[in-house]
């Protein structure tokens, strides 16, 4: 059968003047539910996204919320006229008519495929904008901090101060551009700070120079290991420290480097 | 018991005792490959010189892969697989019918299930089987994972045995998800749907399902050879590291990956010749476009996958250094071999079970489909994009920034063939008769899940974003909703739209919709709680919980107790309509499908005569139509074009 003998029904054209007008209420339905679904996530945002002390993250808490707000009409559009389908079009019994033959219009084709397009089209040059900020090179004043992956632990060496930090941590000053320089002695190791919006691969004989970011906030942060790497793969994280500038050259100095 | 016997000297075609039914069967199959596997571990280790001091240890690994070999090889002797291929092999002779029928199964009851039988409908049945088994082995190593998570601190597990099971728990989803449509369904109803006698490759079928079967033991037999540390990725070079029980993994993969190629090869063959008269590219249900897809996505794929384990044991066993940095390798290389393999492989998970779904949408919709070209477009898309996504597992690998851009752009373009697919689906509903039956709830929660699977896709499609979440357990909830909460309910769907077929009996609707339900209300709340786990910053493979997650993991691993309920449910509800169910109807849902026109149990040549097709298999509302499906085979009728 081909499709041009059938005659093409459009979603929701009904065929008899009695019965409601389902496509109608479905749409209604559904711009009701995309606003509220996204004035609740608006709200509910504010509470569930991580900490971010970068720009950088700050940039990937905004895609978040940007992305959260395009997809919200997306899915309510699919568990709209799926629920209202399964609601109101089901019978109790085995049913002993066929339902309405319907085959897509050329309008509806070419309207889903433009709409899902610009969707597309938007987060890929709004990705590419995010990428393009993550390539400012190192200026004179961003300090370098040398990461390396063992098995199971990070040592951090500040090239600038010729010393390694002690007991794993990682102090860093506030307002300071910082790079990191990440490589592995062994294994693959997964060198992350989600607060800084910092996550890169320690690969053993490569070096990987991540983005600059600047702390904006003093306070204790996390280093961990997201690649699996072994047994101890759970236990391999380390403190972060984000300090005033004075503090971080107290604690330079208390490990014999000169600030 | 006995076939008609003949003056033939075949090994097959015998009067039957007790002992030609053991022999060949599994399990002479099984007492072969144990004998062969001895012997082969005992040869190589005493030829494989001790090691020096300044080098690794090899010798438990060269040893192991040899009594995997042993066993693979010596087993198939012992199966029967190679009997026959001199005397039929290079044209000598033609196999007799009765040959064929007895390496069909015919007349052999129940026993067919356990010898290298030929009938596609038994492969299919032991294919169900094996997946269901592997299932249930998966969702116990899952719920020991939530049990070990439910709260901080080592609970049950040392690192050791936990990093284990994850890793198992990963690698049998994974596998028995890649099997899980197209070998059950694949082999049972695919030929009967295209109007077949049986797959073009009989005996290649045979095989594909056999290699799955030795690849079990091979990769149990970890449990005892102190696990593997990699989890399911089997990342080089931490692979290099480990102990033998890494080798089974490997070895696994390396039946596993020869299993699928075989059987996809015989799939795409037997879709493009042996389809009936009339049966055009324009009249193929949509299940046969998604298997066909599938498999064709997974011999592309999984070649990578079957290289990289090789060179993985080529490091462990001839101390070669393809992944390891300081000695000229790079573990980059493993990395996207595996992910070549890695992401077109969901895809070769999700086009089957969105071909259910739109197969069962326009049954129970009574309905036809909602644009079959653009489901079968949407389809084909979705296989095009998905080769050269692969990229975007290596974000932040390091291994080049510039691959980013391009890979986004793929990943992110790979939404508009999903979203055709959405749009058929829930357009096929819509103003519909619609029949609420447990298959078609499946389907429904399949499109609920995928909708949530699809848009976190989104974030972790995004450079920037992902490297806030990469590696953490958003990714985990976020391919467990694709995966399990979408494509594992299309095959939840299928199951329960194809067991009166395949089986004979009608499973319970009652405990059909109770098992929906407990599992989509556990699946959600167990990995919704983990994305918000994931979004806070908890990694990935944590043998314990740092206590900041310990909250949303405590709610996870609580829902998780509904999947297992909803697991119960299914094995129960099984069982029982295995020892007691009703007897199902030839065409238990009333679809036009040509797998419910043949009687029910499905004779060993399907049709009596092969079916002439004159139009797609949704043309719901349409009562002239109804008849006009299926015809009588004229003679010499012309293959008719799609018109």
């Amino acid at each position: 059968m081909s499709e041009a003998t059938v005659p093409e029904t459009a979603g929701g054209a009904s065929p008899a003047r009695t019965e409601p007008h389902h496509l109608r209420r479905a749409v209604l339905l559904w711009i009701v539910l995309s606003i509220l679904g996204i004035a609740i996530w608006l709200v509910v945002a504010q509470f569930i996204l991580p900490t971010e002390i970068t720009d950088a993250g700050a940039f990937d808490n905004l895609t978040i919320v940007v992305f959260t707000v395009l997809a919200i009409p997306v899915a309510m559009f699919v568990w709209v006229f799926l629920g209202y389908s399964l609601f109101v079009f089901r019978t109790r019994e085995r049913p002993t008519q066929d339902g309405i033959r319907m085959q897509p219009r050329l309008g509806v084709q070419v309207g889903w495929l433009g709409v899902t397009s610009i969707l597309c089209l938007f987060l890929v040059i709004w990705g590419m904008f995010g990428l393009y900020q993550e390539t400012s090179a190192a200026s004179n004043d961003t300090l370098i901090v040398q990461v390396t992956g063992q098995q199971w632990l990070w040592t951090f060496y500040y090239p600038k101060y010729q010393i390694s930090s002690a007991g794993q941590v990682l102090e860093l000053p506030v307002n300071q551009p910082v790079q990191f320089e990440v490589t592995s002695k062994d294994v693959l190791h997964g060198f992350s700070i989600q607060a800084l919006g910092v996550r890169v691969d320690a690969n053993p004989g490569q070096t990987t120079t991540t983005q600059v970011v600047t702390p904006t906030a003093v306070g204790d942060y996390q280093v961990v290991c997201v690649e699996l790497c072994g047994l101890y793969h759970t236990f391999m994280w380390s403190a972060v420290r984000v300090v005033s500038q004075t503090d971080f050259n107290a604690w330079i100095q208390s490990l014999g480097g000169q600030p | 018991m006995s076939v008609a016997a003949t003056t033939d000297v075949g090994v097959h075609v015998k009067r039957r005792g007790f002992f030609q039914l053991l022999f060949p069967s599994v399990f002479s199959g099984i007492i072969l490959g144990v004998i062969g596997a001895a012997v082969c571990g005992i040869i190589v280790s005493h030829i494989v010189s001790p090691p020096t001091p300044d080098v690794i240890d090899y010798t438990n690994d060269s040893t192991a892969v040899a009594v995997y070999a042993g066993w693979t090889i010596f087993f198939f002797i012992g199966i029967g697989a190679f009997n026959g291929i001199i005397k039929w092999g290079f044209g000598r002779k033609e196999p007799t019918l009765a040959e064929e029928q007895d390496l069909a199964g015919k007349d052999q009851g129940f026993w067919r299930y356990f010898r290298y039988t030929t009938d596609h409908k038994v492969v299919g049945m032991q294919y169900l089987a094996t997946v269901l088994f592997t299932f249930l082995l998966g969702s116990l190593g899952a719920f020991s994972i939530r049990l070990e998570q439910s709260q901080p601190g080592a609970l049950f597990f040392t690192p050791s045995t936990y990093n284990t099971i994850v890793g198992m728990h990963g690698i049998l989803m994974i596998a028995s998800t890649i099997i899980m449509v197209s070998g059950p369904f694949g082999n049972f109803i695919l030929p009967i749907m295209i109007g077949a006698r049986d797959m073009a490759f009989p005996r290649l079928n045979a095989l594909s399902y056999w290699l799955l079967f030795t690849a079990l033991p091979v990769f149990l037999s970890t449990l005892f050879l102190g696990g593997f540390q990699t989890g399911w990725t089997g990342y080089a070079p931490l692979a290099d590291q480990g102990g033998p029980g890494q080798d089974a993994y490997a070895f696994t993969i390396i039946l596993f990956a020869l299993s699928t190629t075989i059987a996809a090869v015989n799939i795409v063959t037997t879709v493009l010749i042996l389809r009936t008269k009339g049966m055009t590219w324009g009249r193929l249900p949509v299940f046969v476009w998604g298997v066909l897809l599938s498999v064709v996505l997974g011999l592309t794929a999984f070649p990578a996958f079957f290289t990289s384990q090789i060179m993985v044991l080529m490091d462990r066993v001839f101390q070669t250094s393809f992944f390891i940095g300081t000695m000229g390798g790079s573990n980059w290389v493993y990395e996207h071999l595996f992910w070549f393999m890695g992401h077109p492989e969901v895809y070769v998970i999700a086009l089957p079970s969105l071909a259910i779904a739109a197969e069962i949408a326009s049954v129970f919709a009574r309905k036809p489909l909602f644009g079959y070209r653009l489901m079968v477009s949407g389809l084909v898309g979705i296989t095009v994009l998905s080769f050269i996504v692969w990229g975007h597992h290596l974000y932040t690998s390091g291994s080049e920034a510039a691959i980013g851009g391009p890979f986004m752009l793929d990943t992110e373009l790979i939404s508009i063939p999903t979203g055709v697919v959405f749009l058929v689906l829930v357009g096929t509903l819509w103003r519909g008769k619609i029949w609420v039956t447990v298959p078609l709830l499946f389907v429904v929660g399949l499109l609920v899940n995928f909708v949530i699977g699809g848009i976190t896709g989104l974030y972790l499609a995004d450079v920037p974003t992902d490297e806030i979440l990469h590696g953490g357990m958003f990714v985990v909830a976020h391919f467990h909703f694709t995966l399990v909460g979408s494509m594992v309910f299309g095959f939840m769907a299928g199951f329960y739209y194809w067991f009166p077929k395949m089986v004979g009996k009608r499973l319970d609707p009652f405990l059909g919709k109770l098992h929906f339900w407990l599992f989509e209300i556990g699946f959600v709340g167990t990995f919704s709680a983990l994305f918000y786990a994931g979004l806070e910053g908890e990694a990935r493979w944590q043998a314990s919980v740092p206590p900041e997650y310990a909250v949303p993991n405590l709610i996870a691993s609580l829902f998780a107790i509904l999947i297992a309920a909803s697991v119960f449910t299914l094995i129960y509800n099984v069982v029982m309509t295995l020892v007691r169910g009703e007897k199902a109807e030839a065409n238990e849902w009333g679809a036009k499908t040509l797998e419910w026109t043949v009687p029910t149990p499905v004779p060993l040549e399907n049709f009596e005569e092969l079916p002439v097709i004159t139009s797609d298999p949704y043309n719901y509302g349409e009562p002239e139509a109804e008849e006009a499906t299926v015809g009588a085979a004229p003679a010499k009728a012309e293959l008719q074009t799609e018109g």
